[in-house]
């Protein structure tokens, strides 16, 4: 009896084993992911009348309100043309844009499982990611699978610095460099001697920032009189201002990321009697949740980089691109990102980026993609600041390579700067 | 993995024998599912496939400390770190694979070694402290030292690709790699619980006051819980390394250490199929969250973590059980629900202690 209950055990074991032998002999993995529609030339993930797009950014954790606004932007400017009839292609033909957006939490082996399942997906381009570690971690793989990864939310300049090293990869935004050397111009412009004093975060970040000032300053009467880092897991940085406070510098450049000890740091300052001029990066500068909250109408001026409108300023409600933006986000955008920050409007113009690479591809190809995106020059993109346009032919620098300074009103916006 | 099945004692009765043969059969299904599952898969699959069998590694050694030994460790994402940074180090710097490996195993079951020599001396909330602190250290260590760790832009190592006479993708040469150092991490992990070692783990769990009138000291037996949980960590870093080609200090922060020690108690405390079902959990329920709703993940992973809480107490291990006794108690209600609280419990023949039937199905 129970011999032959083994028997039948044995012989079910033997089945499974030829069964997934035949499998594997059976079943070659398909490798050619076309999907159907398309043409023997035509890369995965496009048709004759659709066209997938693909992102993965943090929608949840610490850093989900930018992440969720580099979605927001990009997912208005596409539902909005799509309503409006669709994408024209370099190719004669009118496409729709299916866009899939997942959540990684700034985890790069989230960030890698998605773009594997977007890929998988027929995605044909990753665009506007952002997230420095996760864009970095994705790179490789893109570059394995010659699939386009561009117009990235990251100002790290691995993205854009080699372009011939990394044919797949470009970046969108202007890198940390770009805005401390803008800044150090202002100074270098003033003709006059200052001193500065320099706070920055003690990695690749805060060093972009002082390379592109140091660069800037350099054979000028500017002097860098103090400097002071900290790591992003600090709780405060009075210390550190305290001490930079003792040199009593002109000029003090905050590369500080993180809000509430960007916040700290104007608080403090003002409270030690050091009232000197400041700069903030663009990424902790936004008025309602760091300027006011810091007081930093008390200084005789803070300085940030801009290269977007805002678009909930009145002084742009009458811009025809402002009420675009707005009505579209309102109507799509709003569902993903509920409080504004900058990404929002940069991922809306990095949609109009991409729209114009559209319009130059004359196949249905990545590669036609690639050369269509890196032959955009002088292009004014919808929300740009006036005088700044998106330029991707050249080989080191990422599709915006110009800031313009601003500086903060007292209230809750921002006024252009002229000089020092 | 699934060796958990295989029976213990080799008595010659007719039951035990059916017992082995079934034990050797789900083995077989299971490593030809092993072999062929990426032969058959696409390379996303394959990805997710390996991501579990990476962090399956490092909720075992989690689950060696905590399940096991009963203490608290919440700094299982360092050694995962440190791991993951050696494995690149060498591999940069030309080392042979095996030694790296090695080397991811050694180092941190040393680091491991010497903070469970100071720690395992506190217990409860102080030891969770100092456990703590591990992750949180990592992270500005592994942005400072910037020539070993590339800083917080990280390191991309591209390595282990599939050699070109056997014809495999490279995703599929990258799981048969990690899945067999899962296996082997799996196989001495379960003969370790089952031996001599495991029964000085459960008693230190249960009385330390007793485990030492059993000449079991505790403060010995709690550091090489944890040196094993840290070689284990490492060694996860070596396979994540393997499949995501990418180390940074978002690879070390205290988060993942979180949502491991929550994967674990989900999968099952105390459990070799536990651990693998928490690991799978753990990859597995973000990816569905964002199928559902991409902005919506953390709430939809974390109603999903509350429901698995209530429903399982003893973790998913125990589904098939209380399914069991759900089907039982409605054909006579009048018997009283055994007590789910541990797995340990739980892997006993259901005996209810009449003191433990509170409203468990209320």
């Amino acid at each position: 009896m129970t011999k032959t209950r083994n028997a039948a055990r044995a012989s079910g074991v033997v089945a499974t084993v030829s069964i997934a032998a035949l499998l594997v002999a059976g079943c070659t993995r398909d490798s050619s992911a076309g999907g159907p529609g398309a043409d023997d030339s035509a890369s995965p993930g496009i048709t004759d009348d659709s066209i997938s797009i693909g992102i993965s950014s943090p929608l949840s954790g610490a850093t989900a309100g930018p992440g969720s606004c580099t979605i927001a932007g990009l997912d208005s400017y596409i539902e909005a043309k799509n309503a409006a009839g669709g994408f024209e292609f370099g190719d004669g033909k009118t496409r729709q844009v299916d866009f899939t957006y997942l959540d990684d939490v700034y985890d790069p082996a989230k960030a890698v499982s998605n773009f594997r399942q977007l890929l998988n997906d027929n995605m044909f381009a990753y665009v506007g990611a952002l997230g420095t570690p996760t864009n970095a971690a994705v790179m490789p793989i893109a570059e394995e699978e010659e699939v386009p990864q561009v117009l990235l939310t990251t100002g790290a300049r691995t993205f854009s610095s080699d372009q011939d090293a990394h044919p797949w990869t470009t970046g969108f935004v202007p890198t940390y460099a770009t805005e401390g050397r803008a800044f150090g111009e202002l100074l270098a412009n003033a003709n006059q001697p200052l001193t500065v004093a320099t706070l920055a975060q003690n990695d690749d970040f805060g060093q972009s920032y002082l390379d592109g000032l140091n660069e800037a300053i350099e054979g000028s009467q500017v002097k860098i009189v103090a400097s002071a880092t900290y790591e992003p897991t600090d709780t405060t940085l009075d210390a550190q201002v305290t001490e930079l406070a003792a040199s009593k510098a002109d000029v003090l450049m905050s590369a500080v990321s993180v809000t509430p000890l960007q916040v700290g740091v104007l608080t403090k300052a003002q409270s030690l009697g050091w009232l000197p001029r400041i700069f903030l990066p663009s990424n902790t500068s936004t008025p309602g949740t760091i300027l006011q909250p810091g007081g930093a109408a008390a200084y005789p001026a803070v300085y940030t980089p801009s290269f977007s409108k805002n678009p909930n300023s009145p002084a742009f409600a009458n811009d025809e691109d402002v009420k675009a933006y707005n009505d579209a986000f309102q109507k799509y955008g709003s569902k993903i990102a509920t409080t504004y920050t900058p990404h929002c409007a940069w991922s809306y113009a990095e949609g109009a980026v991409l729209d114009q690479a559209f319009q130059g591809m004359k196949e249905p190809t990545r590669e036609a993609f690639m050369t269509s995106l890196k032959s955009i020059s002088g292009f004014q993109a919808p929300l740009l600041l006036d005088g700044i346009t998106v330029d991707t032919t050249t080989k080191d620098d990422a599709a915006i390579s110009t800031v313009q300074l601003v500086q903060y009103d007292g209230q809750a916006a921002f006024k252009p700067v002229s000089a020092y | 993995m699934a060796t958990t099945t295989a029976p213990r004692s080799t008595t010659g009765t007719a039951s035990s024998a059916t017992a082995r043969w079934k034990g050797i059969a789900a083995v077989g299904v299971l490593a030809v599912a092993l072999v062929v599952a990426p032969l058959v898969s696409s390379p996303y699959i394959n990805y997710q496939l390996s991501s579990i069998a990476v962090f399956a590694v490092a909720i075992l050694g989690l689950n060696i400390v905590m399940g096991y030994t009963g203490q608290v460790s919440l700094g299982q994402s360092a050694f995962l770190g440190l791991g993951a940074y050696i494995a690149a180090y060498g591999i940069l710097h030309g080392w042979p694979g095996p030694l790296t490996l090695l080397l991811c195993a050694v180092v941190p079951a040393v680091v491991g070694m010497l903070v469970a020599l100071a720690a395992a001396r506190l217990r409860g909330l102080a030891l969770a402290m100092i456990t703590l602190a591990l992750p949180i250290v990592g992270v500005p260590l592994a942005r400072r030292f910037d020539e070993f760790t590339g800083g917080s832009q990280g390191q991309v190592v591209s390595w282990l690709r599939a050699p070109e006479s056997i014809g495999l993708a490279n995703d599929q040469w990258r799981y048969y790699v990690v899945v067999l150092i899962a296996v082997v991490a799996f196989v001495l992990a379960r003969n370790l619980v089952r031996g001599r070692i495991g029964r000085s783990f459960a008693i230190v769990k249960e009385n330390e006051a007793v485990a030492l009138s059993m000449g079991v000291s505790p403060y010995r037996t709690k550091v090489l819980a944890f040196t094993i949980a840290s070689l284990l960590g490492g060694v996860s870093g070596f396979m994540y390394l393997a499949i995501v080609q990418y180390t940074s200090p978002e690879t070390l922060v205290f988060a993942t250490s979180i949502n491991l020690v929550a994967a674990m108690v989900i999968g099952g405390s105390a459990s070799i199929v536990g651990t693998v079902l928490g690991a799978v959990y753990y990859v597995l329920v973000p990816v569905l969250a964002g199928q559902v709703n991409s902005s919506r993940t953390a709430l939809i992973s974390g109603a999903v973590l509350l429901a698995v809480l209530f429903l399982l107490p003893a973790g998913l291990v125990s589904l098939p059980r209380r399914l069991a006794r759900l089907r039982s108690s409605r054909g006579r209600p009048p018997q009283p629900p055994a007590h789910p609280t541990t797995s340990d419990e739980a892997a006993q023949p259901a005996s209810a202690p009449p003191a433990a039937t509170t409203d468990q199905h209320s």
